[in-house]
């Protein structure tokens, strides 16, 4: 191989590297918004958190290369390129989070619940000053574990046009070009092990000892 | 002048009768100590008090007023509550933890800050030691002693103990009474004390209610209480003679 396809090859890596990082976060980034939301509000309504566990469940348990194919002839919300991914990429970092925030808030000690209500705390502070806090570690690992999962299955978004790494991948499986095939696979690996790595820094930054 | 009025007070859960008929008065400055075994209906009295609990029939009065008609925010920011597994917040500071009322309240930071050293050297811990500490790493007895602080630190119209001691050694039980009777002196602020232990009930109280399956048994002063003639009122006072405390 020649040092002007390598170079070729490098920048197209780069290219989409950036992109397949900017579809993990928006989707992930999305998740986190929602999956975060419903959850607080499913430790309050328990039929929104039966819902929602349950949707969200369900959407897990598609194969990733389906729920492409059944969002292609949606209209509106779906189709072929970035949005129909992203979308489907949403549902598949929701039960993580969603479940994750749930048992984090649910597991706040009930003796400090109750001694929080019981000096004068509203919801809202109650939410604020206790449970979020004392459930961000339970939250955030819910949240490394959602993103890293994206970071994969992203590469799977390309079948549908979506970009990122996935696109290399793709063309060296068509092509039988194993260097295609590494420039695709390695810096997806190697992102999803960085944002797992530094995931990990902050959430030891979080431990709170009982 | 009364404080607190529980009249015919009845409060189901899953349709077992927790509170039956139950009634008292709380008079301004007394400590009424609520005494019963396991599941008798103290706690229940508590947290009917804080409106953590709804009662089906009868009334209470707090302050002369019912207590439906209080906020819950507003009534829970006028008591103070001691409980056994004290619920100090974890990622909070000691200092944190004793000016939540005060901040709960709206006070200004100079005076929270001078509460919070006040009351921590009322409970016997000096400020520049404990203040800045976390939660875990107190003993029992100085997190329980951080409870106490708490609970007095919005200058409270009613404190509610709820079995605050129990979990103590021995010593420390008997050294954390000795502070609550000198601040009971010092503060005059009517409290509810719940406990199982008669010992404690006749150190502490100044009128003792025993409670058996949420009515009450029997409620007398501390001293009549030694007169007492129903028979879970007596099997209290026979434990005294078994564990040799003597009030």
């Amino acid at each position: 191989m020649d040092t002007l396809v390598l170079k070729t090859l490098a920048r197209d890596a780069g290219a989409l590297l950036l992109e397949h990082i900017w579809i993990v976060f928006i989707s992930a980034g999305i998740a986190t918004l929602v999956g975060v939301s419903v959850g607080i509000l499913g430790t309050r309504r328990p039929p929104v958190r039966r819902y929602s566990l349950a949707f969200a469940n369900v959407a897990q348990t598609i194969p990733s290369l389906a729920m492409f194919g059944f969002l292609i002839p949606i209209p509106l919300i779906g189709g072929i390129g970035k949005r129909a991914a992203i979308l489907s990429l949403i549902l598949y970092a929701l039960l993580p989070i969603l479940r994750n925030t749930i048992t984090g808030i649910t597991s706040v000690d009930p003796a400090v619940r109750d001694s929080a209500i019981a000096m004068g705390m509203t919801d809202w502070q109650l939410l604020r000053h206790v449970e979020l806090p004392l459930a961000a570690p339970t939250i955030f690992a819910g949240i490394r574990i959602a993103l890293v999962a994206t970071i994969g299955t992203t590469a799977i978004a390309a079948t549908i046009g979506a970009g990122g790494l996935g696109v290399l991948i793709l063309r060296g499986l068509a092509s039988v070009n194993t260097m295609e095939i590494l420039a695709g696979a390695l810096p997806a690996a190697a992102l999803a092990l960085a944002v797992d790595g530094i995931m990990a820094l902050v959430e030891r930054r979080w431990r709170i000892e009982p | 002048m009364i404080f607190l009025s529980f009249r015919d007070v009845e409060c189901r859960r899953n349709g077992r009768i927790i509170l039956d008929h139950f009634s008292f008065d709380l008079h301004d400055g007394e400590t009424l100590v609520l005494l019963g075994r396991s599941g008798s209906g103290k706690t229940t009295t508590l947290r009917l008090i804080l409106r953590l609990l709804n009662y089906d029939n009868g009334e209470i009065f707090f302050e002369g007023r019912d207590l439906r008609s209080w906020n819950p925010i507003a009534l829970r920011r006028r008591v103070g509550y001691v409980i056994q597994d004290v619920g100090l917040l974890p990622h909070w500071t000691v200092e944190q933890n004793i000016a939540l009322v005060p901040k709960l309240h709206g006070w200004p930071e100079d005076k929270t800050r001078w509460r919070v050293r006040e009351l921590l050297e009322q409970v016997g811990l000096p400020y520049e030691d404990f203040a800045q500490r976390m939660p875990h790493h107190l003993s029992g007895g100085q997190r329980q002693r951080i409870g106490v602080a708490r609970a007095l630190a919005g200058n409270p119209a009613l404190l509610l103990f709820d079995e605050p001691f129990g979990a103590l050694d021995p010593l420390t039980r008997l050294d954390m009474q000795q502070q609550f009777l000198a601040l009971r002196e010092q503060y005059r602020v009517p409290a509810i004390f719940v406990t199982h232990d008669v010992g404690e009930a006749l150190k502490l109280g100044t009128r003792i209610a025993v409670l058996e399956n949420g009515q009450m048994e029997f409620m007398a002063s501390r001293d009549e209480f030694w007169n007492a003639t129903t028979p879970i009122a007596q099997a209290f006072l026979k434990t005294l003679a078994v564990t040799g405390d003597v009030a």
